[in-house]
């Protein structure tokens, strides 16, 4: 699509107009749009093979050698440009371009010159000159089109090589009628594409609206559904703490354990709300197909809970592929249980980050390490755990490492490709609406 | 969950830690060393201005900030605008902050007091963990963040900390701050003040959870310079703040600084 950026001889707002024209009609014959939208550029189209046809006639036609016709050379050279616009219109569909429509006028203009006496080339394949105009650029368009070649036309019909003798009236409105007749050609097809153009866009405007009414929609279910989990869960554990916490109060003797559990109760469900509560955009909704991995991971860090005390540190949200979250979820989960129950750890830590091309999900906790060598591990027993992990994430077309010495803790790093897909463009859109 | 150091645990007998003393799993940003510790000890008590408009938590935080002695509360307040005239009266060491408190939002106050105060460390208190607003009240001024579930012994060694000049990074707070500066890289603003790859490196280990002896030793460099890069990367996120809401007052035709 020619940008009319750079055509700075035209008014700033006459090429935004043509800009957008051009831009409108090819995404909408690109069949990205129900068939309606892409009425001017069907038109076009059916105006150029139209024009085709015609070219075929006018060859036959100045091949026969009617006599009245301009000298063969004039006729070869009028003919291949004749030929040129016809072609450059088909490569330009389904856009058009001004400069192309200028150099259209110009020949078409030539050829009702040479061809004045023969109708074929006096006012029919002028017409499809301003068929296109009207197609392209509107009544307005059209109109000035056939009104220019119309005009040329009746000035060339009444030249004295014409015709022998000064016209009279008769003849004069005949040479003329062809005038009218090219503007109300050129100017009907405009109106007809202005007003497709415009129903197109109401019904593109009507489409926004459904759009985001079905969105308004989702987020208020979406607002329900959590109300229920609230209720649900954190409400009654709430509840729960309170009335323990009553009951030990009234007691003598406290026992420590009991009120250890309450405050993992407490803390558990903190971690439950805040997840929940982050969770709810208040943006349009990500993509149905993606889901955030920080929230998985944030799930699954709330769900393995035990002695050691998990952060998850998120650089984004990270929106992957379901399938891709709930292994990645699953695979993170299987590690921090192997830290709760092998690690003799006090903390560990998940860290989600978003690199160009993969996510970049990391597990370490501060525990006595290991000696990572895998047929010892295999030897001992230990090597399917780790295995299953790596496993999962190998699956995905992504890869592990692992990094841990004896005293040192252990650091569980795991690399996935995005989807191919999914360009940074995308995903930079979906991060700004996050 | 970003606490400065949310470790029960780590508060074991020393017969638990490991040979190795001078690793401690606690906070981002250790003390230092027991000899910068105990000359601490005799120095003056930190002042200490305690903003919450809980009556409950401030006795609470007093009491944890004061059992050591290290510290003394010298003013409270219960509401943005008294904390930021008694801050300007008493001028404290250090503010304990809350963030969601009836008038101006907390942050306002923290960036007001910052502002005038060069010499006040923030810290930030509260009971949930809604990122925008930590990120914001680091943003504003604050040099870290702690939830207030976190124990008393907790509360003490950041506020030492804090005190001392130092940030307090959980990892999830290191991962905010890694979001923000690749934002304002994106954003192609060459003005903006952006992180060297050191400390990108040195951000990324905050996040996965390393110690600053542990970045360390993996970097190959001193731990001073790890707290180095941490204060440089707390400096360059509170200075691209400021020049974001020059600028976004300028551009709104206004010649001060909007409340």
């Amino acid at each position: 699509m020619r940008r009319f950026e750079r055509r700075s001889w035209l008014p700033t707002r006459l090429r935004e107009q043509l800009d957008q024209r051009g831009r409108g009609d090819a995404r909408a014959s690109a069949g990205l749009a129900p068939a309606l939208l892409s009425g001017p550029a069907l038109l076009a189209s059916g105006v150029l093979a139209i024009r085709w046809a015609l070219i075929v006639w006018m060859a036959i036609l100045a091949v026969s050698g009617a006599s009245a016709l301009p000298p063969p050379e004039v006729r070869v050279v009028v003919w291949l440009l004749v030929v040129a616009v016809a072609a450059a219109h088909t490569a330009w569909r389904p856009g058009w371009s001004p400069l192309l429509l200028l150099v259209d006028l110009v020949v078409a203009v030539l050829v009702a010159v040479t061809g004045v006496r023969y109708p074929a080339f006096a006012t029919v394949y002028p017409a499809m000159t301003a068929l296109h105009w009207g197609a392209a650029l509107g009544v307005g368009g059209g109109s000035i089109a056939g009104g220019l070649i119309g005009v040329v036309l009746f000035v060339a019909r009444l030249q004295p090589s014409a015709i022998p003798q000064p016209p009279g009236f008769g003849v004069t409105v005949r040479a003329g009628a062809d005038v009218v007749n090219l503007v109300l050609a050129g100017g009907g097809l405009g109106y007809v594409a202005t007003l497709l153009r415009r129903s197109a866009s109401s019904v593109r405007a009507a489409q926004d609206a459904e759009l985001r009414a079905r969105e308004r929609a989702a987020r208020l279910t979406e607002r329900e559904s959590l109300g229920r989990q609230i209720h649900d869960s954190v409400l009654q554990v709430l509840a729960m703490v309170h009335k323990r916490g009553r009951e030990l109060g009234e007691l003598d003797t406290v026992p420590a354990t009991q009120v250890t559990q309450l405050a993992e109760l407490a803390a558990a469900q903190e971690r439950t709300l805040r997840a929940l509560i982050l969770r709810v955009p208040d943006e349009p909704a990500v993509d149905d197909r993606q889901v955030s991995l920080r929230t998985a991971l944030e799930d699954a860090a709330a769900q393995v809970g035990g002695e050691v005390d998990i952060e998850v540190a998120a650089v984004g949200e990270s929106s992957l592929p379901v399938h891709q979250v709930e292994q990645i979820r699953a695979a993170v989960e299987q590690a921090l249980r192997n830290v709760v129950q092998h690690a003799q750890a006090t903390r560990a830590w998940v860290f989600v980050d978003d690199e160009d091309t993969a996510v970049v999900v990391s597990v370490r906790d501060d525990g006595r390490g290991f000696v990572y060598d895998e047929s010892q591990l295999r030897a001992d027993g230990k090597y399917g755990l780790l295995r299953s992990i790596c496993g999962r994430i190998t699956e995905l077309g992504g890869s592990t490492h692992v990094d841990t010495a004896p005293g040192r803790g252990t650091e569980l790093q795991m690399r996935v490709p995005r989807p191919d897909d999914d360009t940074s463009a995308e995903r930079s859109e979906r991060a700004v609406r996050e | 969950m970003p606490s400065a150091s949310d470790h029960r645990r780590s508060d074991r007998p020393a017969s638990a830690q490991p040979p190795d003393g001078t690793e401690q799993r606690s906070p981002h940003g250790t003390a230092p060393s027991s000899d910068a510790g105990s000359a601490r000890r005799t120095d003056p008590p930190v002042r200490v201005l305690v903003v919450d408009d809980h009556p409950l938590w401030r006795d609470g935080v007093r009491a944890d900030i004061e059992a050591d002695g290290r510290a003394r509360v010298v003013a409270e307040a219960s509401d943005t605008d008294t904390a930021i005239s008694a801050a300007l009266r008493e001028r404290p060491d250090l503010v304990l902050i809350d963030l969601n408190m009836p008038g101006l939002p907390g942050t306002t106050a923290i960036r007001r007091i910052s502002d005038q105060l060069p010499d006040t460390r923030l810290l930030v208190l509260s009971a949930s963990a809604a990122e925008p607003d930590v990120l914001e009240a680091v943003k504003a001024g604050a040099s870290g963040y702690l939830l207030k579930s976190a124990t008393g012994a907790e509360l003490t060694r950041a506020v030492q900390q804090v005190a001392s000049g130092e940030p307090v990074f959980s990892a999830s707070l290191a991962a905010l701050l890694l979001g923000e500066f690749r934002r304002v890289a994106a954003g192609g603003d060459h003005d903006e003040q952006q992180l060297s790859d050191r400390e990108t490196e040195v951000l990324k280990h905050v996040a996965r959870g390393y110690a600053y002896q542990e970045i360390a030793d993996r970097l190959v460099i001193s731990v001073r310079t790890v707290q180095n890069h941490v204060q440089s990367i707390l400096r360059k996120l509170q200075l691209n703040s400021r020049y974001e809401l020059m600028r976004y007052a300028i551009h709104r035709g206004m010649d001060r600084e909007d409340d």
